[in-house]
């Protein structure tokens, strides 16, 4: 079952490889189709030559019923797919200032690249100017951070927003894009009267047409399960679960566990990896929250015979991903109770105690001495040696998950 | 014009361009892109030339902290594909030529300065609309999310509105 390389299928260290190869094929296509010209390129905005809009919805098209058949029949996770989210009002102005480098400049980031490796002087002109544009961004990052994250709508899937189903979607854009095709060429033929359909002359297009249609009828019959290689624990175990409320270990036990490695434990830091990479209680692994779901990480949380401990700077985000992790039926998943703050809150405000109770007065003892060995940096000696930490490298492995987009 | 040689025809392109996109998703889980290379190409260079700007930039600081190297990314090898791909593509149909490509109506100059300009609008607005033409609008579409919709349409919605005022540079 794909995705080959999330599901472990296919080993982590061949995902720079396959990245390597699909780009030798993206740029050959790219380049045959013509979209090394830039003049190809603006035509579709003035009439003259429609290339883009054939080759980009036919692609689309053809990726999308891929994907939607695969899915269907059982051959790919789609939850460990990565969907773009939807922030809206970036994408609209992102998309509005591109659409004006698009006329300005003629060439898309990924057609320059080709344009540039056949030696078009414009192509490498429009890169250098990419390039300044990244930077000009970076730079005037805070300007633009509202708008960056500012109406978050996460992964949504577009059928769900316009309330219909991912068949009759697909139907519909194949409809529309088959109609697009016939009128774009009746225009391109009136626009440019000399080399008008020069690309698309010499076959006839009643079978393919018709393929197409057939095809997104079929489309309507077919179902969208989200179909996952996952468990999902049943409602209302899940209930339980939750209701019982017995989640939580305590600072203490995590500290006497990182202290000593009688009972070790498998330390999950869920917060971001530039959050973990700053900081991080030693011996950790970072899982991001969002990344709780993906199979990558079922070998760690599916350890049955340590407490898999998730904790965050409060515990907001540990609880999420905790209940994410329940519902997707691991077993011996906990919260650090307090989360970071708490930990270290518990050891710096450690109030000594004015009963004689001799449990109260060597739990005292205890966190004077964790903040001893924390605040003298020695937590980290004192964990590594005894290497109780699962040893894995999980930053290569959730670059995957992680890294989407252009 | 260099239409010595024939393109293939789009739509066999376009289905080919989809199964290569189909083909991402099947085994790396995530589709084509590629201005995000060009990120880690300016990190990888900025760390380089600036490296104390970049540890007191926010933007660039999250983007370093990861241990690997930045151009040790899946963007950044497949872009250097693309260029590869693109290379044997036009050594094959004979179109390897240094050259500037332009409308009828203007010099090479004025076409360098607005495909620069053009450049950095893209760079900026892909960075603002998490990908560009092929890495939000192509892949998101593929799989269905409402922001490559939403991204392909912004694009080339406001192509068209102001197509209009600079069709001096192309036609």
């Amino acid at each position: 079952m794909g995705p080959l390389i999330p599901t472990g299928i296919v080993g982590m260290e061949w995902d720079l490889f396959f990245a390597f190869f699909i780009g030798i094929a993206f740029g050959y296509v790219l380049e045959q189709a013509g979209f090394s010209s830039s003049r190809k390129l603006a035509g579709v905005f003035y009439g003259y030559d429609f290339v883009v809009l054939r080759v980009f919805f036919t692609a689309a098209i053809t990726a999308m019923t891929g994907l939607l058949l695969m899915n269907h029949l059982g051959m790919i996770d789609i939850s460990l797919v990565y969907i773009n989210p939807t922030f809206l009002w970036s994408a609209i102005v992102g998309g509005a200032i591109m659409g004006v480098g698009f006329i300005l400049g003629g060439f898309c980031p990924g057609t320059s690249v080709t344009a540039a490796a056949i030696g078009k002087i414009d192509a490498w002109a429009f890169l250098l100017g990419i390039a300044i544009g990244i930077l000009i961004f970076g730079e005037a990052y805070p300007m633009f951070e509202a708008l960056y994250y500012g109406s978050s709508l996460g992964p949504i899937l577009v059928f769900e927003s316009l309330g219909i189903s991912a068949g009759w979607f697909a139907f519909i854009l194949i409809a529309v894009a088959l109609a697009a095709f016939g009128i774009t060429a009746a225009i391109e033929q009136k626009v440019n009267k000399e080399n008008a359909l020069e690309d698309t002359k010499g076959m006839s297009y009643t079978l393919p047409v018709s393929v197409a249609l057939l095809v997104g009828v079929m489309l309507i019959f077919i179902p969208y399960d989200r179909l996952t290689s996952i468990n999902e624990l049943p409602k209302s175990t899940f209930n339980e679960v939750v209701a019982s409320n017995k989640h939580y270990i305590t600072p203490d036990e995590v500290a006497y566990k990182l202290i000593y490695d009688y009972h070790p434990i498998v330390l999950v830091d869920v917060r971001s990896t530039a959050d973990f990479n700053d900081f991080t209680l030693p011996g950790s692994i970072n899982i991001p929250a969002e990344q709780i779901a993906s199979r990558v990480w079922e070998k760690q949380l599916s350890n049955k015979e340590q407490k898999v401990v998730l904790y965050s700077n409060g515990t907001v985000l540990a609880e999420k991903a905790w209940m994410m992790a329940v519902r997707l039926g691991y077993e011996n998943v906990y919260v650090l109770k307090g989360g970071l703050n708490g930990f270290f809150d518990n050891l710096v405000n450690n109030p000594k105690p004015n009963t004689y109770k001799m449990e109260a007065n060597s739990a005292y003892a205890f966190r004077e001495r964790v903040r001893k060995i924390f605040k003298e940096g020695k937590a980290d000696l004192v964990t590594k040696k005894q290497s109780t930490a699962p040893t894995v490298s999980p930053k290569s492995e959730v670059k995957v998950a992680s890294r989407g987009g252009c | 014009m260099e239409t010595k040689s024939k393109y293939l025809n789009p739509y066999i392109a376009g289905v080919l361009l989809g199964l290569v996109l189909l083909g991402a998703i099947y085994i790396s889980g995530r589709g084509l892109g590629a201005s995000g290379a060009f990120k880690d190409v300016v990190t990888a260079t900025l760390s380089k030339v600036a490296p104390d700007h970049v540890a007191e930039t926010p933007y660039w600081a999250s983007r370093v902290s990861q241990s690997e190297h930045p151009l040790k990314s899946w963007l950044a090898l497949e872009v250097l594909g693309v260029l590869i791909g693109g290379f044997i593509s036009g050594a094959i149909s004979g179109r390897l030529k240094i050259t500037v490509d332009k409308g009828p109506r203007i010099t090479s100059a004025t076409r360098i300065v607005f495909a620069i300009l053009g450049g950095i609008l893209f760079g900026l607005g892909a960075q603002l609309g998490r990908g560009c033409t092929s890495g939000a609008a192509l892949s998101g579409m593929a799989v269905l999310s409402s922001a490559g919709f939403i991204t392909m349409m912004a694009i080339f919605g406001t192509g068209y509105l102001v197509a209009y005022f600079f069709r001096k540079l192309w036609i």
